[in-house]
């Protein structure tokens, strides 16, 4: 009895491995002709854009290819129309592309669970792109594209896409950049004057002045991040045992911009508020019995709708985060921004397609209509320069505070530690006059690192 | 020390009372302020205060009517046909192996039981990655509209099989109560000419309900609320979501800031099937039905 039992089980798993094995085969097979191309060839077209340098040869011997696409809800209407005008572009290489609902925030974590499930292409933040390329998730980008890439997007949004190619060795475009994303100032021009928007004394004494609130959230470290990087600290990725490296900061500076802050917030208790940034769009709602209660706030893109809702279009305004006040002198806030990219699935059947389906999702004509359609700020510098964004406020705000930033990626455990920070620095214990600034500092970079 | 015992009855109630009250506070509160909100009529997204300005049905009505990006009336069709089918199956496998296990006598019964314990003891999320794995090699997931149903496709399958298959191990309650039914029943249903199958149906079936009703709540609770299988089986599959993962995702970063009150909304809803579940069974939940099932 014991040994049929036995042999049955063994039957089974031998079963279930053979069937996985199975189809294992199948995927990775077709895949093995990736489309990274000869590297040695001169790419004459690069710069020139998605319609120059796609031939139809570039397809291989793929067609009737079906893709799967993930992208987040928002943008799931417009993609579905790219993804369509992509099939128009390239009349029998297509068969179907599948749009699915999958958020940026979610992609990578989805991805690494099961990468031969996930899609073909997708979106994900530039915070994921470390671990997706050391699980060999993301497929190198053909380098005729990426000569393209290169030369026709901004310069931190490459950089932040390449990775060490193990095979050659040398830094290579492993993702295609899709868009900007961080935080800048929101207000209500009712209640603020654009000229007081420049600085954060101005803001907030208008604010008190009108009886409405700031809000930002200090008690989230990648708000209050900016609180040390104004005063010069920066990121400079990991070391090998997952460290985080700072730049060569000057402890003083830092140590003032803390000091500064949090004075600024006690000088201004009741109306420097701290809360989630759900609280702005909400804050900024007004009814016929119950006036606004917000007057400013530090929110990012993804909240725009909302508050343009809220506050209608005429009283929105937007500006890149305010000069502070350091020791007599006006210093630019420094913010973290990140970016989100369209990978491509290493274990996609269609390789070349998916490729080339990647590279036109993140092309000019695609950041153009997401700029134009979702108000998402453009990685491409003939986008960055055109009339739709230059008219746009937000987008507007958005890349002229991207000028005083840290690039989102590859950071360690930051949030908890800046997180900490940020809530001794609005606490009512705290006394900006006497309080051990310095000592903050020490413990919240000991923190990062432990 | 207070010398009369009807002022220090009055006294130590007060306390207990004051205690009470304050614990039922604390626990009640959150569901009050989850309808109330849901019922909110408010323009702001998220709420500003704790009870809302004014009141209105537009959170329902927009979870059902709005659904071209979050489909809640699909996942809520999905999970009712999950939990369902699953509350059906696993009630009929736990009833009879607790039956067996209680009543019949054979090799190995012993071991069995001891395999079932160890097997229990297991965390079920330690296995659910192979799960995965196995059904995706057994090609189940990718079905579509099986048998021709639309919409019944694989991952629903796949749940169904998933709750129920795994059921019979939880036996063990069940087997408890068996345990205390006499025996002298089902001898005297014995000598009466029936079978171990009608002794099961017949006689035994309809002294157990308590048990009976019990399992079918927890079996059906239990899919109905499930997030972590769930969300891995479905994986992208956005249309063979369930309710679980559809409240989750109208509070993720990308929703939260539209969709926080209809997740309100959703999470009364939820709670709509098991309560009525629960209301229509507990008129038998109630009753002992064993005590003096033997007479004379």
């Amino acid at each position: 009895m014991k040994k049929i039992v036995a042999l049955l089980l063994a039957a089974m798993m031998m079963v279930a491995v053979f069937a996985s094995c199975g189809g294992d085969n199948g995927g990775s097979s077709s895949s093995k002709g990736s489309g990274s191309g000869s590297d040695t060839q001169k790419y004459e077209n690069a710069g020139k854009g998605f319609d120059a340098n796609v031939a139809d040869a570039d397809f291989g011997d793929e067609k009737d290819a079906t893709l799967k696409v993930w992208g987040p809800d928002e943008y799931t209407t417009l993609l579905t129309e790219q993804c369509e005008a992509f099939k128009k572009k390239f009349p029998g290489k297509v068969k179907k592309i599948e749009v699915v609902v999958q958020s940026e925030s979610d992609s990578a974590t989805m991805m690494q669970n099961d990468p031969k499930a996930g899609a073909d292409v997708f979106g994900f933040a530039s915070d994921q792109f470390t671990n997706l390329t050391n699980a060999k998730i993301l497929a190198p980008v053909n380098a005729k594209y990426a000569a393209d890439v290169e030369a026709t997007n901004n310069k931190a949004a490459v950089d932040i896409s390449k990775a060490k190619n193990s095979a050659t060795g040398q830094d290579a475009l492993y993702a295609f950049p899709e868009t900007g994303n961080g935080y800048f100032l929101v207000y209500d021009k009712r209640v603020i004057k654009d000229e007081d928007a420049k600085t954060f004394e101005g803001l907030l004494a208008a604010c008190k002045k009108a009886g409405k609130k700031f809000i930002m959230d200090v008690g989230n470290g990648y708000y209050a991040c900016m609180f040390a990087f104004t005063g010069g600290l920066s990121l400079e990725g990991l070391d090998k045992d997952g460290n985080q490296l700072f730049n060569d900061y000057n402890k003083d500076d830092v140590v003032a911009s803390l000091k500064a802050f949090s004075k600024l917030m006690h000088d201004y208790k009741g109306t420097f508020m701290t809360d989630a940034t759900a609280a702005i769009p909400s804050g900024f709602t007004s009814t016929a019995t119950r006036p606004t209660k917000v007057g400013a706030g530090i929110d990012g893109n993804w909240d725009t709708s909302g508050i343009k809702k809220a506050l209608g279009e005429e009283n929105f305004g937007a500006a890149k985060i305010p000069t502070i006040n350091i020791d007599g002198k006006d210093t630019q806030v420094v913010s973290m921004y990140g970016y989100k990219m369209v990978g491509v699935n290493a274990n996609s059947k269609f390789p070349r397609t998916a490729q080339i389906l990647a590279y036109y999702l993140a092309s000019e004509e695609c950041q153009n209509q997401r700029a134009e359609k979702l108000g998402w700020s453009p990685t491409n510098n003939a986008v960055v320069d055109s009339d739709t964004v230059k008219n746009d406020v937000a987008i507007s705000a958005l890349l002229a505070q991207s000028e005083f930033s840290v690039p989102q990626a590859n950071v360690g455990s930051i949030w908890d530690p800046f997180k900490a920070m940020g809530n001794t620095l609005i606490a009512d214990e705290t006394n900006p006059d006497t309080y051990d600034f310095a000592g903050l500092l020490d413990k919240t970079i000991k923190n990062i690192n432990s | 020390m207070i010398k009369s015992y009807k002022l220090r009855r009055g006294l130590a109630n007060t306390f207990i009372y004051i205690i009470l009250a304050v614990l039922g506070i604390i626990w009640v509160s959150p569901l009050v302020y989850l309808i109330l909100q849901s019922f909110s009529a408010d323009p702001e997204a998220i709420p500003q205060s704790l009870v809302p300005a004014s009141y209105g049905f537009d959170n329902y009505v927009k979870l059902f009517t709005e659904t071209s990006s979050l489909n809640f009336p699909r996942w809520y069709i999905n999970t009712f046909v999950i939990a369902c089918f699953s509350c059906v199956i696993s009630t009929i496998s736990v009833l009879m192996v607790a039956y067996a296990f209680s009543r019949l006598r054979f090799k190995s019964r012993k071991k069995f039981i001891n395999i079932g314990m160890i097997l229990g003891m297991f965390p079920g999320f330690m296995t659910m990655i192979a799960i995965y794995y196995l059904l995706k090699a057994m090609g189940l997931l990718d079905l579509t509209n099986i048998l021709g149903i639309p919409g019944f496709d694989g991952p629903i399958l796949s749940l169904i099989i998933c709750y129920s298959s795994g059921a019979g191990l939880g036996y063990q309650i069940s087997k408890g109560f068996f345990d205390t039914i006499p025996r002298a029943l089902d001898e005297a249903a014995t000598i009466d000419g029936a079978t171990r199958n009608q002794i099961f149906w017949k006689i035994i079936l309809p002294m157990s309900k308590p048990i009976v009703v019990y399992t079918v709540l927890t079996s059906f609770i239990g899919p109905w609320t499930d997030f972590i299988l769930a969300k891995i089986i479905a994986g992208d599959k956005v249309n063979n979501y369930t309710v679980a993962i559809g409240l989750q995702r109208m509070i993720d970063v990308d929703h939260k800031n539209q969709w926080f009150k209809r997740f309100l909304a959703g999470s009364v809803l939820v709670a709509v099937p098991v309560t009525a579940l629960f209301l229509k069974m507990q008129n038998y939940y109630v009753g002992g039905v064993t005590a003096g099932g033997v007479k004379g």
